[in-house]
């Protein structure tokens, strides 16, 4: 299960539970729907993600692919510390802004958007 | 921990994906979706496709793919002579230089499409389909152990994929499948035992420990007179059964001055940590997660993690705990130099009861006495120990334990 919300020119996305196959796959078609619609900030928080498997990476992956082709930016919020060992040692973290919680990404947001 | 240790951390797990996405109950084309996830999540590949391949037409079809445009080629002709040229289920990385690519024409198609790594899938004879690869997301190149990894996976994909044929073969036999569930055990053999040499290395005092125990509780437990499936278990058992200690820092496994109160708590963790990592995986043998879980537990209850009593544990794990700590005291340990055999021996005599089984020490001396005594083809526990033991001295010895034991 996926739940989000937009505020704005921002979505905020929460994977629901074990990030495998079913719930990454609704992940991937909410991010895609979001592009869709011209939201091309997306904050990804994980305070609900149980657990990310190999899968739930592939699928991180080409979300961050398809937010570069169209110059988006992505968000990862709320990561545990287990989510954020395996991002670094992957090195994921490369290609998202990691804040500690969402108000804090959507906080960077609005400076961006002033400027 | 290491950045390297992390890694076949996470290529664990993702093999552990691997091995419940194929032998999941979902149907064919959601199963192998899957699987081609977990592949380009383990390699970090944006892109990637299955292909499997059409005998009669020489074509072989994507029959999953991710990330690639609406250009990828739907069907591609193959070069059957060119095909077999290139070693079964070994990945090829395309761009390279010297390679016998740049002439084919598939290939230089796919090269085009974006691939990067192909992968030809086999199972023994029969060309099945293939798996293709773009380059990693971070642009890093792919690494020798990310090509180790592939063949493992490509052999698990092509079982896979032929069950997948058999299946739809109303004349699939009962024999066939058979074969390669012998394969696939093979497999997991080969993946397990690079496991437990990433084991082995991070201890260098310690070094081929797994091994070495994995071949002494065989021993024990054909002395037992156990099945051939349950020994099988068994000596997976053994090659893992310190997996957990992948996790502690590598100065604390090697350090000679005594440790203090944490750093032995620290390490008594590592029989958890084993069964947390190896539980994630399924195997085809049954109890091998149980036993690992409890190769430190101890007959009288003092042992951990559980401190189960000696009725609660298993003969396996019994077996297990008795090899372990005779392979600790036949070996050099940063904190004392071995024991001789005999010593060894009346160590064990010495903790009957309180550390390990009589029954379990019985079939131990038994089997150990039919090594020295030449008796066995393939001896498992005598090749690995010093020979200068006098046999007589340690013949007479064990006899006497064998004898006290059976009354
Ligand atoms: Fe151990
Ligand atoms: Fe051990």
């Amino acid at each position: 299960m996926v739940v989000s919300k937009s505020l704005e020119d921002v979505a905020v996305i929460y994977p629901q539970g074990y990030l495998n196959n079913l719930v990454g796959e609704s992940l991937e078609k909410e991010c895609n729907a979001c592009i869709g619609k011209g939201i091309k900030k997306i904050v990804l928080d994980f305070s609900k993600t149980k657990f990310i498997n190999s899968i739930g990476i592939s699928i991180l992956l080409s979300i961050i692919e398809k937010l570069k082709k169209h110059n988006g930016i992505l968000c990862f919020t709320s990561l545990n510390k287990m989510h954020e060992e395996i991002f670094e040692m992957l090195g994921i973290t490369k290609y998202a802004l990691v804040f500690r919680n969402e108000d804090e990404a959507l906080k960077h947001f609005r400076v961006a958007v002033k400027e | 921990m290491s950045l390297e240790l992390k890694r076949i951390l996470y290529n664990i797990s993702a093999l552990a994906d691997l091995g419940q996405e194929v032998t999941s109950k979902k149907n064919f084309n959601e199963k192998i979706r899957s699987v081609l996830y977990v592949i380009m999540g383990t390699f970090l590949a944006v892109k990637g496709a299955i292909f499997s391949y059409e005998k009669d037409k020489k074509e072989i079809v994507p029959i999953v793919m991710k990330g690639f445009d609406s250009a990828f080629p739907s069907r591609l002709t193959i070069d059957l002579a060119h095909i077999e040229s290139m070693k079964k289920n070994e990945a090829y990385r395309l761009a390279e230089d010297g390679n016998p690519v740049a002439s084919d024409l598939l290939l230089s198609q796919l090269s085009h499409a974006g691939v990067e790594i192909f992968v030809p899938l086999w199972t023994r004879d029969e060309l099945i389909g293939a798996l293709a690869l773009s380059s990693k997301f971070t642009a890093e190149p792919y690494s020798t152990e990310d090509f180790e990894l592939l063949k493992v996976i490509a052999n698990q994909i092509a079982i896979t994929l032929h069950n997948h044929t058999l299946f739809m073969d109303l004349s699939a036999q009962l024999e066939e499948n058979q074969k390669l569930y012998q394969e696939m055990r093979l497999i997991y053999h080969d993946t397990i035992q690079a496991f437990a040499a990433a084991i082995d290395a991070k201890d260098v005092y310690t070094k081929n420990h797994s091994y070495r125990v994995a071949k002494y509780v065989v021993a024990i437990a054909r002395e037992l007179g156990w099945d051939e499936s349950d020994i099988e278990g068994i000596y997976i058992a053994g090659l893992l059964h310190d997996v957990g200690k992948i996790i502690l820092r590598d100065e604390l496994l090697n350090k000679k001055s005594p440790l203090t109160k944490e750093e032995i708590m620290e390490i008594k963790r590592h029989p958890s940590l084993s069964y947390n990592i190896i539980s994630k995986i399924k195997f085809p043998w049954k109890d091998v997660v149980t036993i690992v879980r409890h190769h430190h537990e101890r007959p009288d209850g003092s042992g951990y993690p559980d401190a189960l009593k000696g009725e609660e544990l298993s003969d396996g794990a019994k077996i297990l705990t008795l090899a372990d700590a005779f392979d600790a005291m036949t070996t050099d340990r940063p904190y004392r130099s071995k024991l001789d055999l005999k010593s060894a021996i009346e160590e064990l005599r010495n903790c009957l009861g309180t550390q390990f089984d009589p029954k379990i020490m019985g079939a131990f001396c038994r089997v150990l006495e039919k090594e020295i005594k030449g008796e066995l083809p393939e001896p498992n526990i005598l090749p690995h120990l010093d020979d200068n033991f006098d046999p007589s001295i340690i013949t007479s010895l064990l006899e006497a334990t064998i004898k006290e034991l059976s009354v």
